[in-house]
């Protein structure tokens, strides 16, 4: 029925597509069928819908014939649902007036019979008729938005994220759960293509981040657990204690001297030591000294109380606890970068075994100024100045069979930096480098490579190695060449693994608090792979940097001011907007058997105890239908989706 | 009260019937020692050897899968080798027939017809039922890994062991392909050398032990077996071992008795016993000499266990 209570005026809009669907559905057919389908009071057919004169078809046809509804056969919902409904909108009808039957996805790129998929299509738009035939026009829910947004994750990516969310005027929470910000990219040496210095490029960021009036830095903290949603999000966030006063510290090291406990060092990747307590690198931000518990002889029973004996300003505070902080924010952004794939599992490799075998990221170390050996190229297990280094590529990535599928993107030109640096450091070494493939798809890539090649003279060999060992003094490598087709045989000094990326350790977990989605790899989905890349499926949550799969530095900064900027569009909107078609109680039917509250994946439904039944929260509910479907009573039921539509539907379907 | 002994399948494979019994009579010995009854399958012949893996000639499984239907017609559900060879032959047949639904019909059938003649009464039988894939192939590292248990070796050790200085030699077979078929991961594998360790040697790490020995190229270009061999032997010894320990007759025979070929085209190459997996583990159980066969071996291994050249126990 319509406003006036009269019987519905339905317009049917049919598509080609081009060819598109028009090749497998005879859509002049589907069209002339529907124009004799009770209730349809107008059908017709076009090229493409969606263009400027398909739209305007619609609004003309939708005003001269005085159509209530309209349906477009054509792609899927989730391209062109809403060009239609603003399109309807101008002849003053409401957006619930518009259905869009799919007969591209489901029917004629998926059919090989041209009748058969004709007859598909007739009979999808026929169960639409009947759908929209009870479509009422819905109000839109209004919402509040916190204008604060959160970052987990302060590596390069969380840091831009950051900054361009607090330039835009709003109030950031920026959560780490190391001591320090800075990721990954600050353990770098040197950034390909250009060779800028990793720690020069990025200590002006962080120490932006430590000034900034908009952003509040909480390192060493951990996200606890998340409630809400889309802009009112609650966060509980737990502080993990560091037992030393951030602003008392005056990072004199008097303690570190003192302190007796020695243990790898993270930062370092175990390629040197540091005390229990420590400041993870001279640029750590913040600047304060963080104690170790783990590391540390312990607070109680017996405390060894070195440090605090030392410290002269009393910042260290042993009585410290842990905390649990609660904010309000609106939106959060998920950073939390990658992990290098172990070389514990490429045992053929050595890497567990010998010191000499490292992975990137330890090269890395080894070439930075900062790093354990002051910016010499020394090999770790004798500290002497490797003659020949073998760089393997592609240590775990692409292939599907024994370990990631993926490719990590960025070694092929990290290794080639990692060869040309190293011939800067020893002119006269060898460099060798096995590779499957080259890519080098980056700006000013493939010539930074050719350089390496070209001026460092370094060795490409095309081929994979089979096994790593070491004979006295000298690494040996096997391996083949397949451009000659023969078996190589070398010694080497040193060989560097050009691990795979991988998802952080942790991920899942924090994932599960978020309750947002990953792929099949442990990457973070994103809501469209090419059209929504910075959004996750989960209103009011972002994604940047490697947490989404691997990318280099310009690409993370890149995806970091993009989930930045939706953050920013996100906020500029006066109230959210929250569909309605939601699934609402009827009161009179609902007996309170709690059954949808627990199928409920967004806890939008309670019991109201005083009333007996259940009540809904419309902002959290998304409609997805899973009470309705559980509901015995037929009390939930799904906005202009109710069973007596669906029933509808089904019957259009099945009917010959 | 004697205890009863469990009765278990074993397949040895020919080899271990001719050119080194000394496999197959410690494999008796030492599951004797451990409560085990050994049953041949009735009539085995050869598992096929390289033939069955090395082309997708169907007929060729037809030798390991009779073998297995023969252990399933008489009661067992998992029989156990100790020749690397033949584990992999047949569990690799085993998995043909689980996994290629073409190879089970056509050697079923080809089976079905099969004349089996009893040899005590002459009795025939045929018209055989059809095979699945349902009995356990195992090779007895995993054995005793899995069901034994490392915990009742320990406990019935005689003898120690404890300067034996001993690489595992894996070899191929064991290990590859990865997954269903080798008994551990292919490229850092362990279950050798924690058998080893259980039976008190001190094992030595060495990066040759999945290496190939160069296999049957000992035949056709025997130059390149013994440099593959002599890699390895080479790698053993300056990895500071004294022994090689292995589980296959062709490495046995590559390793061991080709010593004098690998020492005519290597002159710096130093003997080095080998031993199987299945002596070491029997001296340690307290078998006596005579059952390990040492006489078999190219390279005296007499000292390395702790015996003297007069054959006393030192």
């Amino acid at each position: 029925m319509n406003s006036n209570g009269k019987k519905k005026r339905i317009g049917v809009f049919v598509c080609h597509c081009g060819v598109n669907i028009a090749a497998m559905v005879d859509v002049k057919r589907v069209a002339e069928e529907m124009e004799k389908y009770p209730g349809v009071a107008f059908s017709t057919d076009y090229i493409y819908m969606c263009s400027d004169p398909g739209q305007q078809l619609i609004l003309d046809k939708a005003i001269e014939e005085k159509l209530d509804a309209v349906i477009v056969a054509c792609c899927s919902p989730t391209l062109h649902e809403i060009t239609f409904q603003n399109a309807v909108k101008l002849a003053g009808l409401s957006a619930f007036q518009v259905e869009i039957a799919n007969i591209r996805e489901q029917v004629s790129w998926v059919h090989t019979d041209r009748e058969e998929a004709t007859l598909k299509a007739i009979r999808i738009v026929r169960s639409l008729v009947e759908k929209i035939r009870f479509n009422k026009n819905l109000e839109p829910i209004e919402v509040d938005v916190t204008r604060r947004a959160m970052v987990i994750g302060a590596g390069i990516s969380g840091i831009q994220a950051a900054l361009d969310i607090a330039d835009q005027g709003y109030e950031v929470l920026l959560v780490e759960k190391e001591a320090s910000i800075g990721g990954h990219m600050i353990q770098l040496s040197e950034t390909f293509p250009t060779l800028d210095c990793s720690q020069c490029i990025m200590t002006p960021k962080m120490v932006e981040i430590s000034r900034h009036p908009n952003i509040k830095l909480m390192t060493y903290h951990e996200v606890e657990s998340i409630s809400g949603f889309v802009g009112n999000f609650t966060v509980r966030i737990k502080k993990k204690p560091r037992y030393v006063d951030e602003v008392a510290c005056t990072m004199c090291g008097d303690c570190e001297e003192v302190c007796p406990e020695v243990v790898p060092d993270e930062f370092n990747l175990g390629l040197s030591y540091r005390k229990a307590i420590y400041l993870p690198f001279p640029q750590a931000i913040p600047g304060t000294y963080t104690l170790d518990i783990d590391s540390c002889l312990g607070l109680w029973p017996i405390r060894c109380s070195a440090c605090r004996d030392a410290c002269e300003v009393n910042a260290i505070d042993f009585d410290q606890k842990e905390e649990i902080i609660e904010e309000k924010v609106g939106a959060i952004t998920v950073c939390t970068g990658y992990d290098l794939y172990s070389m514990k599992s490429l045992g053929e490799f050595g890497g567990e075994k010998y010191e000499d075998v490292v992975d990137g990221l330890e090269f890395e170390r080894i070439l930075s100024a900062s790093g354990p050996t002051g910016g010499k190229v020394c090999r770790p297990s004798d500290g002497k100045v490797p003659k020949s280094i073998v760089f393997i590529q592609c240590c775990g990535s692409r292939d599907p069979e024994n370990h990631k599928s993926y490719c990590s993107r960025i070694c092929c030109m990290y290794t080639a930096k990692h060869a040309m640096l190293y011939k800067h450091h020893v002119p006269d070494g060898q460099a060798t480098v096995f590779y499957i493939d080259v890519r080098t798809g980056g700006k000013r890539f493939e010539e930074f490579y050719q350089r390496t090649v070209e001026e460092g003279e370094v060795l490409y060999l095309r081929g994979k190695v089979s096994k790593v060992y070491k004979e006295g003094d000298k690494i040996i490598v096997h391996g083949s060449d397949t451009l000659t087709g023969r078996k190589v045989e070398m010694e080497a000094d040193m060989v560097v693994l050009a691990m795979a990326m991988e998802k952080k350790e942790g991920t899942e977990e924090l994932l599960r608090k978020l309750n947002i989605s990953a792929d099949t790899d442990g990457w973070l989905a994103e809501a469209h792979p090419k059209l929504k890349p910075v959004e996750s499926i989960n209103a009011g949550f972002f994604l940047a940097g490697c947490a989404h799969g691997p990318k280099d530095i310009p690409d993370t900064v890149a995806q970091a001011s993009a989930a930045a900027a939706k953050v920013g569009a996100l906020f500029a909107k006066e109230k959210l907007q929250h569909d309605p078609a939601i699934v609402p109680v009827n009161e009179e039917l609902c007996s309170g058997c709690e059954i949808c509250v627990n199928v409920c994946p967004y806890d939008a439904r309670e019991l109201d105890s005083e009333k007996g039944i259940v009540i809904v929260n419309e902002v959290l509910c998304e409609g997805c239908g899973a009470c309705a479907a559980a509901c015995p009573s037929g009390a939930a039921q799904k906005r202009n989706q109710t069973d007596n539509q669906i029933f509808s539907m089904l019957s259009a379907i099945l009917k010959i | 009260m004697v205890n009863k002994k469990t009765k278990l399948h074993y397949y040895p494979g020919c080899t271990l019937k001719e050119k080194t019994t000394n496999l197959d009579n410690t494999t008796y010995a030492v599951m004797d020692l451990l409560g085990y009854e050994l049953i041949e399958p009735e009539n085995w012949t050869c598992c096929g050897a390289e033939f069955p893996l090395t082309e997708e000639k169907i007929v060729g499984l037809a030798a390991p899968v009779r073998i297995l239907r023969q252990v399933k017609l008489e009661g067992g559900n998992e029989v156990f080798t100790v020749c690397s060879f033949c584990f992999n032959v047949l569990k690799r047949a085993n998995e043909a027939m689980v996994t290629d639904p073409l190879k089970h019909k056509r050697i079923n059938a080809f089976l079905k017809d099969d004349i089996a003649i009893d040899r005590v009464t002459g009795e025939k039988t045929t018209d055989f039922p059809e095979y699945n894939g349902d009995v356990s192939v195992l090779h007895l590292l995993e054995f005793i890994r899995d069901e034994i248990g490392y915990e009742k070796i320990r406990s019935l050790l005689k003898r120690d062991l404890s300067k034996v200085k001993v690489v595992p030699y894996y070899g191929c077979r064991l290990l590859r392909p990865k997954g269903k078929i080798g008994i551990d991961e292919p490229d850092d594998p362990s279950i050798f050398e924690e058998f080893l360790e259980n039976i008190g040697c001190e094992v030595i790490d060495f990066p040759f032990k999945q290496e190939c020995c160069g296999s049957y190229l000992s035949l056709s270009m025997p130059d390149a077996a013994s440099e593959a061999s002599y890699n390895i032997l080479r790698s053993a010894e300056l990895n500071g071992a004294d022994v090689v320990a292995l589980s296959c007759p062709l490495c046995y025979y590559n390793l061991d008795r080709r010593q004098d070929r690998i020492k005519e085209k290597f002159p710096e190459f130093h003997e080095m016993p080998v031993f199987f997996f299945t002596q070491l583990l029997a001296w340690a159980l307290g078998v006596d000499e005579e059952v390990l066969g040492l006489d078999q071996h190219f390279c005296d291994p007499r000292s390395a266990i702790g015996i003297d050249k007069s054959g006393v126990e030192i």
